[in-house]
């Protein structure tokens, strides 16, 4: 299998043997997958291929082989690196660090692709950047197939009440709940959720939607903790304790 | 052929050095065997020696075989300035070019929070008790100009600046005798954004 060309992300990359890199790609067509870029340190070349192989920039790979790790046999930019500056380079780990830990090898995920992209846009040009990094997180659960909709019971089907109270479980979405059995941290107002479906991140639907986006994800994710949070957390203390 | 079980220990030992692989690892122990013996005893001795002796130096975290580097104890330092690099073989290739005369700190990796590693892996809390007790009044962010390298460099620039430090990050650009037309778009950008005005006379 040869494929040429491919639109592609880096989401990681590991030093290997000599000169060589370990990649963890995210393609349009092939989903994510992993490659050797063999030499890609080597001064000979200039060093091009490593300059070129960073997170966040848009490229071109071709790659070739039925191995798990296939040989990357070339890479072009397909445009310029978005300017992550400051915190966003943080949260742009944050995006990598999700697609790293959820997403299967070799499962092709174009929308999310296309989504990633255009996170990555707003992530580098806009002022506030919630509402896009809730949407990433909606759109990567769709992806998954752990989709659920905000607006309805997942157990009964019926429309979420505005007066109710929600929790959330993997296997079903959102489940009408006791106000006395859940503690407030795990449950959701049916007013917030209403919200949440119309669209609205932001605002006053904001640390509702970013709850429950958290508890979603932290189903999937397992035991391990997203590091790249963690390390936004001490990032966000070490500037409150000054 | 079957090897004798040292042989076959000594070639199996080889294969951790870089670059070396089953079939160099077999010369190198011929060669060693037949031609070098003293050699080989003499590089026994030296990889023991640095094995226990060389740790990493308590002030600025480069390998040293004392408690504090010769770097670090230097009377003729700048003892005002400190350098931020990632690893080891940057302190040495700063040290060549000559270029600087205040002190080092290493971090021995970067910010990468896909391989776990956060600000306390790389030291950045003794750094910081560092800069505040020695009275440090500028630090050089000198990480490499990549992604983790520019996140670790922002997170360090975030926790000095409000504390008064004078932070400057190294000048990335084109490369002395290199030509614009091979230089990378986003390095050109770079030394666009970074360019600097000439002064009359200069």
């Amino acid at each position: 299998m040869r494929v040429s060309l491919q639109p592609a992300y880096l989401l990681h990359s590991r030093p290997y043997r000599d000169s060589s890199l370990l990649l963890d790609m995210f393609t349009a067509e092939h989903g994510r997958v992993s490659l050797i870029g063999r030499g890609a340190q080597r001064r000979s070349r200039g060093g091009s291929q490593a300059a070129l192989l960073q997170p966040f920039r848009p490229l071109l790979v071709s790659f070739a082989g039925r191995a798990e790790q296939k040989p990357l046999l070339a890479v072009e930019a397909a445009g310029a690196l978005p300017a992550l500056r400051a915190e966003r380079l943080f949260s742009g780990l944050y995006l990598n660090e999700l697609l790293v830990r959820l997403l299967q090898r070799h499962d092709p995920q174009q929308p999310l692709f296309a989504l990633y992209g255009a996170t990555l846009e707003c992530l580098a040009t806009k002022p506030v950047v919630d509402a896009d990094l809730r949407r990433f997180e909606f759109g990567l659960l769709d992806a998954l197939g752990y989709g659920f909709d905000p607006a309805h019971d997942g157990h009964s089907g019926l429309p979420v009440a505005q007066n109710g109270w929600y929790q959330y479980q993997a296997e079903f979405g959102l489940v009408a709940c006791d106000t006395a059995a859940v503690a407030s941290g795990a449950r959701f107002a049916g007013g917030d959720l209403l919200g949440i479906a119309a669209g609205h991140y932001e605002g006053e639907y904001g640390a509702a939607a970013k709850r429950l986006l958290r508890q979603a994800l932290a189903s999937h994710l397992g035991e391990r903790p997203l590091h790249s949070r963690e390390l936004f957390r001490q990032f966000r203390n070490a500037g409150r304790q000054q | 052929m079957k090897f004798s079980p040292a042989l076959g220990q000594l070639i199996d030992a080889l294969r951790c050095l870089p670059g070396v692989g089953p079939k160099s690892a077999q010369r190198m122990s011929m060669h060693l065997l037949e031609r070098d013996r003293a050699g080989a005893l003499a590089l026994a001795e030296a990889l023991r020696v640095a094995m226990d002796r060389i740790d990493h130096c308590t002030q600025c975290r480069n390998f040293s075989e004392l408690d504090v580097c010769e770097i670090c104890v230097d009377p003729r330092r700048d003892r005002q300035t400190i350098c931020v690099l990632e690893t080891p073989a940057d302190v040495l290739a700063v040290e060549q070019s000559g270029s600087y005369r205040g002190l080092y700190f290493v971090l021995m990796g970067h910010l990468s929070p896909i391989d776990g590693i956060g600000p306390a892996e790389i030291g950045l809390d003794k750094f910081q008790a560092r800069v505040i007790d020695e009275g440090i009044t500028e630090v050089i962010l000198a990480t490499n100009p990549t992604v983790e390298g520019e996140a670790t460099a922002y997170y360090l620039s975030d926790m000095l600046l409000p504390r008064g430090i004078r932070v400057s990050r190294i000048a990335h650009g084109v490369p002395l005798g290199g030509e614009l037309e091979y230089v990378d778009g986003n390095t050109l950008a770079h030394a666009f954004t970074g360019r600097r005005q000439l002064s009359g006379g200069a």
